[in-house]
């Protein structure tokens, strides 16, 4: 099963691309991950917002948007939730069945907005063994098309065994 | 009423929206989020364990809990000209289909720096047993050019 994300298809099965993941053991820690730059759009803020029961007018009517503070639509903070999976290749260790999320952290420094072309610097920062778990430290930065930062971000996963 | 930085104070109550939890919702966040992950999707999956967990079934996001904590935060700065800035959380305790969770906050203290004012949040998800799903911190930033006093 595959769903469109812009003009190209998203695998939706994570298992199929499963073998081809690192596992704990072959993640280094401060090597970058392969990232992929993304167009956001409205719709893509639409679903994400429905998803949560976001109804602000900022994110998804265009006219309140533009008398607002940000003078256009612009995503809700918490949209790196999706471009965490947009940015990156199917065979991003992040996509690994049974992944576990232990924890996040986020800072935020001005909005995504649609037509954005986003991209992703991120790498794993540590990893560790605690409580008989495999654990990863990841760290996340995403940027517009000027270069500036929408927001960075580090996150805690227990790897799957 | 939006509230400006000079009324708030240590304790002050912040409620989020009830999210009622279903199958659909959490096949809705899999589409939003693109996180296909099947503990959030297959239930014979979720029959195994995990190390020594069994969650017995499907579970919902830990990043939902992200996205209505900060629906609240965001619906509580926005209307006062603040900026949500910064979001710490944990998860504790799975969340399934047929629960029901909200997000709240209470604030911990404020504090002006150099150049702007600061609230920091304890939040928290509970389910509709009373139990805690998530906890963490936000902070929210109060420009000095915001709803100046």
């Amino acid at each position: 099963m595959t769903q469109a994300v812009g003009s190209t298809r998203f695998e939706t099965d994570f298992w199929k691309d499963a073998k081809s993941r690192k596992v704990w053991d072959d993640i280094v820690p401060g090597e970058p991950r392969e990232t992929l730059p993304y167009t956001l759009t409205r719709e893509a803020i639409s679903l994400f917002c429905k998803a949560v029961g976001e109804t602000n007018p900022l994110y998804i009517d265009e006219a309140a948007a533009k008398a607002g503070p940000y003078g256009g639509l612009v995503a809700p903070p918490s949209i790196h939730i999706l471009l965490m999976f947009s940015c990156t290749p199917a065979d991003d260790w992040m996509r690994s069945p049974g992944t576990v999320n232990a924890g996040q952290s986020w800072s935020y420094n001005i909005p995504a907005r649609p037509g954005d072309v986003i991209t992703l610097q991120a790498r794993a920062l540590d990893k560790f063994i605690r409580r008989e778990r495999l654990f990863v430290v990841h760290d996340n930065v995403f940027f517009n098309q000027h270069g500036d930062v929408i927001c960075s971000g580090r996150g805690q996963t227990i790897r799957p065994m | 009423m939006a509230i400006t930085f000079d009324q708030i104070e240590a304790g002050l109550g912040i409620e989020g929206p009830k999210f009622a939890v279903s199958r659909e919702s959490i096949r809705l966040f899999c589409d939003a989020s693109l996180d296909y992950n099947p503990l959030h999707l297959d239930d014979d999956y979720m029959k195994g364990d995990f190390g020594k967990t069994n969650f017995g079934g499907i579970i919902m996001h830990g990043m939902n809990n992200f996205g209505l904590i900060t629906r609240m935060l965001t619906d509580w700065a926005l209307p006062a000209g603040a900026i949500h800035r910064r979001l710490e959380t944990r998860w504790l305790k799975p969340v399934k289909p047929g629960d029901t969770i909200m997000p709240s906050g209470v604030v911990k203290a404020t504090r002006v720096t150099e150049k702007s004012r600061w609230v920091t949040i304890e939040v928290v998800v509970n389910n509709q047993r009373g139990e805690q799903v998530a906890t963490g911190e936000a902070m929210v930033e109060f420009p000095m050019t915001a709803s100046a006093s």
